[in-house]
Parts: C-alpha cells; structure tokens; sequence
C-alpha cells in the first residue's frame, strides 16, 4: 500500500517537473513544418495544361479533357494523397503545395479545382493541336533559337498535317528550315 | 436550436472503424487522444463498442469485405449519429478508388457527416473535422475555378 502510494508520488512529481504538455490547437494555430505538403495549388497563370501533372498522379485524379475548342483540366482532391509528384512533373511550376491542412467539408465537391484553357485547331483538319498558351510558347521558344524558321504558321497544323504536306512538296521542309 | 444540435451539444463519444484502412489514419486517430492532442478536454471520448458511440470515425476506402460489418456497426450505433469519413481513402476512394476490391469512399455505403481529406491527416486536422462536425469552427476549402476567356 505504501509502496503504491509513493510511487504515484513520484509520478505525479515527473508530472509537475513536465509542466503542461498539451498544444493549445484549436485556439492558436499551429502551423506545420515548412517542407509540408498540403492541397495543392494550381497557379492558373503559368499553366499551360500539358498534362505532365495528370501523367504523374498516382490517385489519377487529374483529368484533361478536350470538348468544344475548350481544354477542363481538373483536379478531384477529395482522393489526393499529398505526394507532390505533380508539382514535381510540372514543366512551368504551376503547382505548389500548400501549407493548408484543414480541408474538412460536407462536400467532396469543395476539393475540386478547374481550369479552363483554349484550344488551338489545326488550320487544316481542326484537329486540336494544344491550348493556345502552349502553341504560344513554342512560338516564342523557337524564335529564341538558333533555328531560323522562315515561316511560323506551321505551327498551326496538327503533327498529321504536318507530315502530310511535307511529304506531298518535300521542298517546303527545306523552305521552312534553311 | 435543432434536435440534431441539441444532441451534439455536449460530450460526443466516438468508435473507430477501420475499414479497410492502412492504419495511417488509425495511428493519427490515436494521435489525437494522447495528451499531446487531448480531445478529451472537449468531451471527445473512444468508446469500446458502437452502442455508446454519438459519432463513427471510419478509416479506409471501404473493402468488399468489409462492407456488411460497416453496415452492422453504423446500425448498432444509437440515433442520432454522425459519420466521420477520415482520410483521403475514405473521402474519395484514394489511390484504390478504382480496385475491384473497395467501394471507391465512404460516400458510397453510408451517409457521411463530414470528410477529412488526408494522407493521413494531421491530428489537428481531425480536431479541426470534428469541431466543424458540431458546427464550432467553420469551413475553409472553396472550389477553385479558372476559365480562360
């Protein structure tokens, strides 16, 4: 009996020593660590919707889908599980993770991101090539390299095209090229 | 005041469900009840069987097999009940959304109160889900559109 009671007693001295251990959370934040991952954060601005992120994902929760000239990229977070391969993927570091972690809802439907972006058609067939942000980069990629392209609106055709009118008048690769 | 508020006002005792879960949630949930968290100076309380439970707390994408015991637990719980789907498995299926082998989420089998998105979620995080459950702190996720015009 004794003995039991002073070994409360000295648990409850390591008590006193510890001082109060409890976080005080829901009346103060408590922020994560910098390196964190939380819901991620598409940067509408720099995407050019390629699909690298969507190719990546391992919940396959990003979607592309090309309807009526209109590109939807759209991300279902209600499954992510905050690997960061897509921020990782991305060519133009058009996501980033955030430091938000408290995403409870009533709806899954709240854990949703979409973009929409427009589509450039081929001249030709009107075949979507890409969205206009991509074709416009390409553009400006090309002009800034040594590549001394004559003439640009080959960029407007799709990859079949392409191939087709340079096999049908192989002297306008040269053309396009020299 | 409604029933279902007057109901939660005070003390809600929870029972854990895993179903099907990877235990990541399971030790979050834990988590939360060691005094480093300590739910229980709001009330929040595990109980050992369902029949004490105000609120399930159900990890995991739902498997096949486990189905009919999740159903069996969800209807010995006493009404009125809260369903509490923790994590990203059971908010959405997670990375087994698709498997012939679960249900793709908890919204498929029982209706849910409230989700906590996670992989696994933070301890705080499932605080910050329960309090909201009980309508103390409100929402802070918003869809986020863009159109390009």
């Amino acid at each position: 009996m004794l003995k039991h009671t002073i070994s409360e007693l000295k648990e409850a001295l390591i008590c006193l020593e510890a001082g109060q251990v409890t976080l005080p959370y829901p009346f103060q934040p408590h922020p994560p660590d910098e390196n964190f991952r939380g819901k991620p954060v598409l940067h509408t601005r720099k995407c050019m919707s390629c699909g690298a992120c969507g190719n990546a994902c391992p919940a396959r929760l990003i979607s592309i889908r090309d309807e009526a000239g209109i590109r939807t990229l759209s991300f279902e977070l209600g499954r992510c599980t905050y690997c960061g391969m897509c921020r990782d993927a991305c060519p133009q570091e058009a996501i980033t993770l955030s430091q938000q972690f408290e995403l409870s809802t009533e709806t899954p439907g709240d854990l949703l991101i979409r973009a929409e972006f427009k589509l450039v058609t081929c001249r030709e067939c009107g075949h979507p090539i890409g969205t206009e942000r991509q074709v416009e980069l390409v553009r400006e990629k090309l002009k800034a390299s040594d590549m001394q392209l004559l003439d640009m609106s080959y960029l407007e055709l799709c990859i079949n095209c392409k191939r087709k009118i340079f096999i049908r008048t192989p002297a306008l690769m040269l053309e396009v090229v020299s | 005041m409604n029933a279902l508020d007057w109901c939660f006002k005070k003390s809600i005792w929870v029972y854990h469900v895993n179903a099907g879960s990877c235990n990541g949630c399971d030790i979050e949930i834990l988590d939360v009840l060691t005094p480093y968290y300590d739910v229980e100076r709001f009330g929040i309380r595990l109980v050992h069987t369902p029949r004490h439970a105000d609120a399930l707390l159900v990890a995991g994408p739902v498997t096949r097999q486990v189905r009919e015991r999740l159903i069996r637990v969800y209807e010995s719980t006493p009404d009125p009940k809260l369903v509490i789907a923790v994590g990203s498995c059971s908010t959405g299926g997670g990375i087994w959304y698709n498997s012939y082998a679960t249900l793709g989420g908890l919204g498929n089998v029982l209706p849910v109160a409230i989700y906590i998105p996670g992989c696994p979620p933070r301890p705080e995080a499932i605080l910050y889900g329960v309090a909201q459950a009980l309508g103390l702190v409100p929402k802070q996720v918003e869809k986020q559109e863009f159109a390009e015009v």
